[in-house]
C-alpha cells in the first residue's frame, strides 16, 4: 500500500533520513521503533507531506507522491497525527472534529464519521463543546487521533500514540488503534514503548541514526539480540 | 451640559463602529498570516474613490446601494489579487514579514500617486449617504450617523459570522490558531492568505465608502486611517480580534471627547498618548497574548 524506497529527508543543512526504504502492507500495523532524535518523526512526516527537502521515492497504491503536499494527500487518504497533537485550543472539540474533515473527498462522509469516531470515543461526546485547551493529556491525543479519522484516510501515520500518557491510557489508546486497523485502516506508527508495540504491529522497523537497522515481525523483534540491548538493557 | 455630549457621543460611536470594521480587518490578516499591510489606507481610499467615480462621475443609479453591490466585489477581487501578486511571493523568503512591510509601503505610495494623477489632489465630495435628521427635541441625530452605525455593526456581524459558520471561516481561525494542525488537516495555506487579504480589503474598502461623505476623499487621506487602524490593533492586542473591537470603540469614543474639548489637532497626539500608557502596563495590549 505505501513504500518508501531510499527515502533522504533533509531540515536545511541537516541530513536526517538516509536510504530509508520501508513498506507498509493493506490493513497493516507496521511500527518504527527507534531512540529518540533519529529520525522517526521525520520519517512520518516526509511520507504525509510535511518535510519540504525528501529525496527518493515514496508510492502510496502504486502511485508516486514524492514531494506531494500534504493539503493534496490528506485528500489521497494519507493523514498524520502528530504527536504534540497540533489542534485548535480556542476551538471546540466538534470543531476541531470537523476541520479533520476539511479535505475535499472526506466532506461527503462528515457526518457518518462524526457519528463512528464519538461511539469510538464516548469521551469526545461529553467533551464535544468543550474548547480543545481545557482537555487533559489523554484526551487531547484522543481528539488528535479522531481528528484524523475525520479525514476518512486509508493509511494513517501515528506518532508516539503513548508519548506522556499513563499506563491505562496507554492499553487504551493502543486498543483503540486495534480496532481502527480492524475497521480497515492501514497504519504506520512511531513508538519506543516496545511490549506493547510487540502485540500490535505485524511488523517492524529499527531507525538508529536515520537508518534502518532491523526489519522482521514483532517476534523476531523480540528475539533479536540488538533491538533488546536497546530498548531492555541487557 | 449632558445634551452637549450626547451629539460627541453618537459622534464617538458612529467612528468608533467604522474604525472597529476597519480594524478588525487589519488584525485579521495579522492574526492569520503575520503580514502587515501597509497599503491598508490606501485600500480605505479606493473605496472612497471607488464610491465617487460611481456616484459623481457615472452617476450611478440607485446611489449608495449599487456602490456597495458594485465596489464590495471590486475591492474583494482586488485584495485577492493584491495577496496573489506581490504578498504571496514574498512568503518563502527569509524575513518575508519585513519584505512585505516594505512592498505594501511601496504599493501604498504608488496608489496614492495614481490618485493625485487620476483625480487631482484636491478633495472630492461626496452626497450624504441618507439625508436628514432625528429631531429628538434637544438631541438631533443625522440619519446618516444611523446608517453608518448600522452598516458597520451589521457589517462586523456578517464578519463574524463568516468566521464561525462557514468553511472559510473555520479554516481560517484554524489557520490563525495552529498552522502547522491547518496544514495537517489539509488546509490550503496559501488560499486562506489570500482569503483574508481579501475579506480585510472589503472591510476597509466598505469603511472608505461610508466615511466618505463625512470627511472627504483625497489621495493621502489614507495615511490617518492606517495609524488610527495600527493604534487600534495594538492597543487591542496584536492579532485579537475581540480586543480590536473594544479598543476601536473606546479610541472611537476617545477621539471625540478629545476633538470637542481640544480640537481635532489633539486627536492623534490623545490616541497615541493612550496607546503608550497602555502599552507601557501591558505590552501586548488589552487582549492580545504574549508571544
Amino acid at each position: 500500500m505505501l513504500q518508501t524506497t531510499e527515502l533522504n529527508a533533509f531540515y536545511g543543512q541537516f541530513h536526517v533520513l538516509h536510504d530509508v526504504s520501508i513498506h507498509v502492507r493493506e490493513q497493516e500495523v507496521a511500527a518504527i521503533l527507534g531512540p529518540n532524535g533519529h529520525g522517526k518523526s521525520t520519517l512520518l512526516k516526509s511520507i504525509c507531506g510535511l518535510v519540504d527537502q525528501v529525496q527518493g521515492a515514496i508510492s502510496y497504491k502504486g502511485r508516486d507522491i514524492t514531494g506531494r503536499p500534504a493539503e493534496k494527500l490528506v485528500n489521497d487518504g494519507v493523514i498524520y497525527i502528530a504527536e504534540n497533537r497540533e489542534l485548535f485550543p480556542e476551538m471546540s472539540v466538534l470543531e476541531n472534529l470537523k476541520l479533520g474533515a476539511y479535505s475535499k473527498n472526506a466532506r461527503p462522509f462528515e457526518k457518518k464519521n462524526l457519528a463512528k469516531v464519538l461511539e469510538l470515543f464516548p469521551r469526545l461526546e461529553e467533551r464535544k463543546k468543550q474548547l480543545a485547551s481545557t482537555l487533559s493529556g489523554g484526551e487531547a491525543r484522543m481528539l488528535a487521533i479522531a481528528r484524523g479519522l475525520m479525514s476518512n484516510a486509508d493509511f494513517m501515520c501515528i506518532d508516539e500514540p503513548s508519548l506522556g500518557l499513563q499506563p491505562n491510557l496507554r492499553v487504551e489508546v493502543f486498543n483503540i488503534i486495534k480496532e481502527i486497523n480492524k475497521q480497515g485502516k492501514s497504519i504506520l506508527l512511531v513508538e519506543q514503548n516496545i511490549p506493547q508495540i510487540a502485540e500490535l504491529a505485524d511488523r517492524i522497523y529499527m531507525l538508529e541514526e536515520g537508518r534502518i537497522t532491523f526489519e522482521g515481525t514483532a517476534q523476531e523483534a523480540g528475539e533479536n539480540e540488538h533491538l533488546k540491548e536497546i530498548f531492555l538493557g541487557m | 451640559m449632558l445634551i452637549e455630549y450626547a451629539d460627541v457621543f453618537i459622534s464617538g460611536l458612529t467612528n468608533g463602529s467604522v474604525y472597529a470594521l476597519m480594524a478588525v480587518g487589519l488584525t485579521l490578516v495579522y492574526g492569520v498570516s503575520k503580514a502587515f499591510n501597509f497599503a491598508y489606507g490606501s485600500f480605505y481610499s479606493l473605496g472612497g474613490y471607488l464610491a465617487w467615480v460611481l456616484l459623481a462621475g457615472i452617476g450611478i443609479w440607485g446611489g449608495y446601494i449599487s456602490v456597495f453591490i458594485i465596489a464590495l466585489p471590486l475591492l474583494m477581487a482586488f485584495g485577492y489579487v493584491t495577496e496573489k501578486l506581490i504578498v504571496a511571493p514574498l512568503r518563502s523568503r527569509s524575513d518575508w514579514e519585513i519584505k512585505v512591510m516594505m512592498i505594501t509601503l511601496g504599493l501604498a505610495l504608488f496608489m496614492d500617486n495614481f490618485y493625485q494623477v487620476a483625480f487631482g489632489s484636491r478633495m472630492k465630495s461626496l452626497p450624504p449617504i441618507v439625508d436628514g435628521v432625528w429631531d429628538l427635541g434637544d438631541i438631533v441625530i443625522s440619519y446618516q450617523d444611523i446608517v453608518i452605525l448600522v452598516l458597520s455593526v451589521s457589517g462586523i456581524l456578517a464578519f463574524r459570522w463568516i468566521l464561525n459558520n462557514t468553511r472559510i471561516g473555520m479554516a481560517v481561525r484554524a489557520v490563525a490558531q495552529n498552522p502547522e494542525g491547518a496544514r495537517i488537516v489539509g488546509i490550503p495555506k496559501d488560499r486562506v492568505f489570500a482569503a483574508t487579504f481579501a475579506i480585510s480589503t472589503v472591510m476597509v474598502g466598505a469603511g472608505g465608502v461610508l466615511l466618505a461623505q463625512k470627511y472627504f476623499v483625497s489621495p493621502t487621506g489614507g495615511w490617518d486611517i492606517l495609524v488610527k487602524s495600527w493604534v487600534i490593533t495594538a492597543f487591542g492586542g496584536m492579532g485579537s480580534i475581540q480586543g480590536g473591537l473594544y479598543a476601536a470603540f473606546i479610541l472611537g469614543m476617545l477621539e471625540a471627547f478629545v476633538g470637542y474639548w481640544f480640537g481635532m489637532t489633539w486627536v492623534l497626539f490623545a490616541l497615541f498618548a493612550v496607546l503608550l500608557a497602555t502599552l507601557a502596563v501591558r505590552p501586548q495590549g488589552l487582549m492580545g497574548k504574549w508571544g
